[in-house]
């Protein structure tokens, strides 16, 4: 026999066997493509150069080993999905005298042909897909840039053709192996034993429920977001836990409780239903669960990443009403003094008149920022653990308020007006201590003048106190706790520029001319002693950064997405082949039996429509019940606002059982096809 | 009129392509009366299957009539005739034909289910069939888990349960053993005994020599019948092995 020989045979096998071989090719070049593509885009140099693109390497990293890991599954999977469809094949070269060798070459033919396709195919697409991915980046980063060439690099082609040829090199060892060990006359009669009834695994259903509960109850009762994201991937493993056993078992026992009451069980369509679904879910509860997870995932990830970006702008308001915040201040025997305001806002005219910019709106906010461990109502401004329960305050006196808001207040000495800033989790009090002295909640607010940085972790409150005295004596606390003599008092300066395009391009040059101006100032008074210290949040800025995180979560998650729905739609269509193959002979006993044709065909079609939409719905469920410990996490993320993570999460899903849908319409056909 | 008669069946198979045509069946006539034990004999080929498959509702003759118990089988409606085979006609597949996703007893009472028959019913009427059959202890047992002969018998049990009009056997004895064989044959004695009417198509003898009458069917039409008469089924075999004889060396015997 000649090399010849084998190469044909394997082409030939190829090709009798399109129907499971075609999906296989595609899944490999499509994962190929993205591999190649995310890797690129951690390596690429003038990506992270773009504003807003430093995070890229970073993100891009995590999605590498996502989809390594995904394609390592995948690829496995597919792979002794299609030997076992190809058992008697193998069993019958075996006995027409063909030694195991000969079948090992093969195998490795075939394994050699797939595995070029796969990997010029998939480099290839991967290489043009790459330039539109680069576009939709720029785009999602809010970055005009365009990136003209197509860039190709070796650094990341030869990686990713040895990944995936060392996968394609480990399936032909696993088939190798597999061949060694077959028995001919097992395998051409393997498709006749019968499968043996499920039994119920108590232990593992008990595991089951308490993995899933568990993680359930996680989601539920989690209010500290910090202590979510540490918490979420424990919930996550225990969700992913309990659906396998779940699926493994659970399935099987409620359908043996429903077969243990005859009454119902003998009738025409649930005897059927019920003891179908029983052997059904034995052999499908690994690729159910697995459908589940991949379906919870994509959900996540699109819904959380559109919120997140859809709620940028909206996040960025609330901490930036204004362009630009200023306050300066400098060193005077050992303390910090705020420079006057009139000062300050006279330098700031002057640089922006040398940038030829002009202000629109300018307001002074006089305020104290500080931090304490709350423990019910009592407040203390020592954190000594990392653990404690903080909170974020602001204070401004009630004649600050009446200033910026134009509303009076009117409060007595141990009393305050609160405002809880929105996405906190705990209660707002009604009175409360800070360390021993007692106040009490005069009025709640519905807004509060002074924007709170830093939303992200923990609860935040902006309180407005009777007068002066109670400020300064925070701000001794805190001196005194932190062994500091910066204040907490802080004037900054709000300001607006008519121009905010020209502004935010000629930033860097202002701010230049105003540290200058600023020094001058400083050396210009007799009692400083030449320190200063000035700090200036910007709003494009924090919108460059945000976009840069925000917009490579985005379309990490998008792309993650539509692997994970491939790889989706990839198992449910060999799930149809297989299922296909098994039911074309109880299709016809039943017809012998006495079943009409479309009778059969309903009851049957009425297993699978349940078998396959049962992991669309308990991804719901899933997600259902992870909607309060992502809410948390999004709180992290800058992004506190639930209705829009609740549209998100809708729309989403919706989509995604359009989706689904359409996928199962599709591989259903296949699955007639074969039955008739 | 007999209990089923069958009157210048014909059925022609036309190939869908190439428009060529097969004649199975040219015109068979026969009857058989009710209590009847027949089996029909033939060579592969000689139209046998399409017989019986005419004769179960699962085919349509190209022309010619049935009638079972005075009943046109060629009046029923397509819609009717999965319900009409379920309650007047049982059948015994050479393989068997049990599913293997239903327990010994979910078999047995599956035709019982379909026709929406209650629980109680159910349950009586199996006792007094495995009893018979010698199954009753299998209830509970998968078919993958039991022999071919006990596998056979189930298949009787199902077929009888629903008290047909008759039974139809499709080479009930084709996949057993010979120890196998001669169980069911007994059993199917039995039952016939009791006054069920049995109609078995087969390629053995020694199958055959258990009926009351043989047909033999060739080239698709009924070619010759024995009876046994007073005999014993040892002269009924020989009498059957004599008859094949004749047919395969060719002899003109009407």
């Amino acid at each position: 026999m000649k090399i010849g020989l084998y190469s044909r045979l394997a082409w030939n096998n190829i090709k009798k066997n399109a129907k499971l071989y075609i999906p296989n090719i595609l899944s490999g070049i499509g994962l190929t493509a993205v591999f190649y593509i995310i890797l690129t885009l951690s390596k690429d140099e003038r990506l992270s150069e773009v504003r807003g693109g430093s995070y890229l390497p970073t993100i891009m990293s995590l999605g590498v080993i996502v989809i390594a890991l995904l394609s390592f599954i995948l690829v496995l999977y597919t792979n002794s999905f299609l030997m076992k469809q190809r058992n008697q094949e193998f069993g019958l070269y075996n006995v027409l005298g063909m030694e195991k060798r000969h079948i090992g070459k093969i195998l490795f033919w075939e394994m050699a042909i797939c595995a070029i396709c796969v990997l010029v195919g998939g480099l290839l697409t991967g290489m043009l897909l790459y330039k539109l991915c680069v576009l939709l980046i720029c785009r999602m980063l809010a970055v005009n840039s365009i990136l003209g060439f197509y860039h190709v690099s070796p650094k990341t082609l030869i990686p990713s053709a040895s990944f995936f040829l060392a996968l394609y090199l480990l399936t032909y060892l696993f088939n190798r192996i597999r061949v060694a060990r077959m028995k001919p006359v097992e395998l051409l009669q393997s498709t006749h034993t019968g499968e043996k009834e499920p039994k119920v695994k108590w232990l593992l259903l008990l595991v089951g429920i308490a993995s899933l509960s568990a993680g359930y109850y996680i989601s539920l009762t989690i209010e500290e977001p910090l202590q979510a994201l540490e918490l979420f991937f424990v919930a996550v493993i225990l969700v992913i836990l309990g659906t396998y056993c779940l699926f493994l078992t659970g399935s099987t026992a409620f359908l043996k409780l429903l077969k243990r009451n005859k009454k119902f069980y003998y009738q025409k369509k649930h005897m059927i239903a019920i003891s179908g679904l029983l052997f059904r879910m034995k052999q499908n509860a690994v690729g159910l669960a697995s459908i589940t997870i991949l379906a919870t995932m994509v959900l996540v990830m699109v819904s959380t990443t559109v919120s997140l970006y859809a709620g940028i702008d909206e996040a960025i308001q609330r901490q930036f009403p204004h362009q630009l915040a200023i306050s300066a201040s400098y060193g005077v025997n050992g303390e910090y003094v705020p420079i006057p305001q009139e000062e300050l806002l006279r330098m700031v005219q002057t640089s922006a008149a040398e940038q030829g910019l002009t202000l629109s709106y300018v307001e002074e906010r006089r305020y104290l920022n500080c931090a304490f461990r709350r423990e019910g109502n009592a407040f203390w401004i020592d954190i000594p653990n990392k653990h404690d329960k903080v909170i974020s305050c602001l204070f401004i006196t009630a004649e600050e308020y009446q200033k910026l808001t134009g509303e009076q207040l009117t409060l007595l000495e141990n009393q305050m007006a609160v405002y809880a800033f929105p996405g906190n989790t705990g209660q707002t009090p009604d009175h409360f201590t800070i360390e021993h002295r007692s106040f009490t909640c005069a009025a709640a607010l519905t807004e509060y003048p002074i924007p709170i940085e830093y939303l992200n972790s923990v609860d935040a409150f902006g309180f407005v106190v009777q007068n002066e005295e109670i400020l300064t004596w925070i701000d001794a606390l805190h001196k005194e706790a932190y062994q500091t003599n910066l204040s907490k008092i802080t004037c900054e300066l709000f300001l607006d520029f008519h121009d905010e395009e020209t502004a935010s391009q000629v930033f860097e040059a202002f701010a230049d001319g105003l540290h200058k101006q600023i020094s001058e100032y400083v050396a210009s008074q007799p009692a400083s002693n030449g320190s200063y210290g000035t700090s200036t949040s910007c709003k494009w800025d924090a919108l460059a950064s945000i976009y840069g995180i925000n917009g490579t979560f985005l379309f990490l998650g998008l792309l993650l997405s539509a692997v994970f729905l491939f790889a989706t739609a990839l198992i449910i269509y060999y799930k149809q082949i297989s299922e296909g193959y098994e039911d074309r002979n109880r299709f016809q006993i039943m017809q012998k039996v006495g079943m009409r044709e479309d009778e059969v065909k309903n009851t049957i079609r009425s297993q699978i429509l349940l078998v396959f939409f049962l992991p669309l719905i308990v991804s719901a469920v899933h997600v259902a019940f992870a909607f309060p410990i992502l809410t948390r996490l999004l709180r992290l993320l800058f992004q506190p606002n639930q209705a829009l993570f609740m549209g998100c999460t809708i729309v989403t899903l919706a989509v995604f059982a359009v989706i689904y849908v359409l996928i199962y319409s599709i591989t259903a056909k296949i699955y007639y096809q074969i039955v008739s | 009129m007999a209990f089923l008669e069958v009157k210048s069946l014909k059925k022609i198979y036309t190939a869908r392509f190439s428009g060529n045509q097969v004649q199975a069946l040219s015109n068979v006539n026969f009857s058989v009366e009710q209590g009847e034990y027949v089996a029909i004999m033939g060579e592969s080929g000689s139209g046998k299957t399409t017989l019986l498959n005419i004769l179960a509702a699962l085919d349509r003759p190209t022309s010619g009539q049935i009638f079972l118990n005075g009943k046109d089988l060629g009046g029923i409606r397509e819609k009717e005739l999965a319900a009409f085979r379920r309650e007047h006609l049982g059948f015994v597949f050479q393989e068997f034909n049990l599913l293997d996703t239903f327990s010994v007893k979910d078999n047995i009472f599956l035709p019982l289910v379909l026709s929406g028959t209650g629980l109680a019913e159910m349950e009586n009427r199996l006792n007094s069939i495995v009893q018979e059959l010698g199954i009753a202890d299998l209830l509970n047992k998968y078919p993958y888990e039991i022999s071919g002969g006990q596998k056979q018998r189930v298949a009787v049990a199902r077929a009888l349960i629903t008290k047909p009009q008759m039974i139809l056997a499709d080479e009930p004895t084709g996949a057993l053993d010979s120890r196998s064989t001669d169980d069911l044959l007994e059993t199917f004695r039995k039952v016939n005994a009791q006054g069920q009417t049995i109609l078995m198509v087969t390629h053995s003898v020694k199958a055959a020599s258990h009926a009351n009458r043989v047909l033999f069917i060739k080239d698709g039409e009924v070619f010759h019948q024995l009876y046994r008469g007073e005999g014993t089924n040892e002269q009924l075999y020989q009498k059957i092995s004599d008859t094949l004889t004749v047919l395969a060396t060719g002899g003109e015997q009407r």
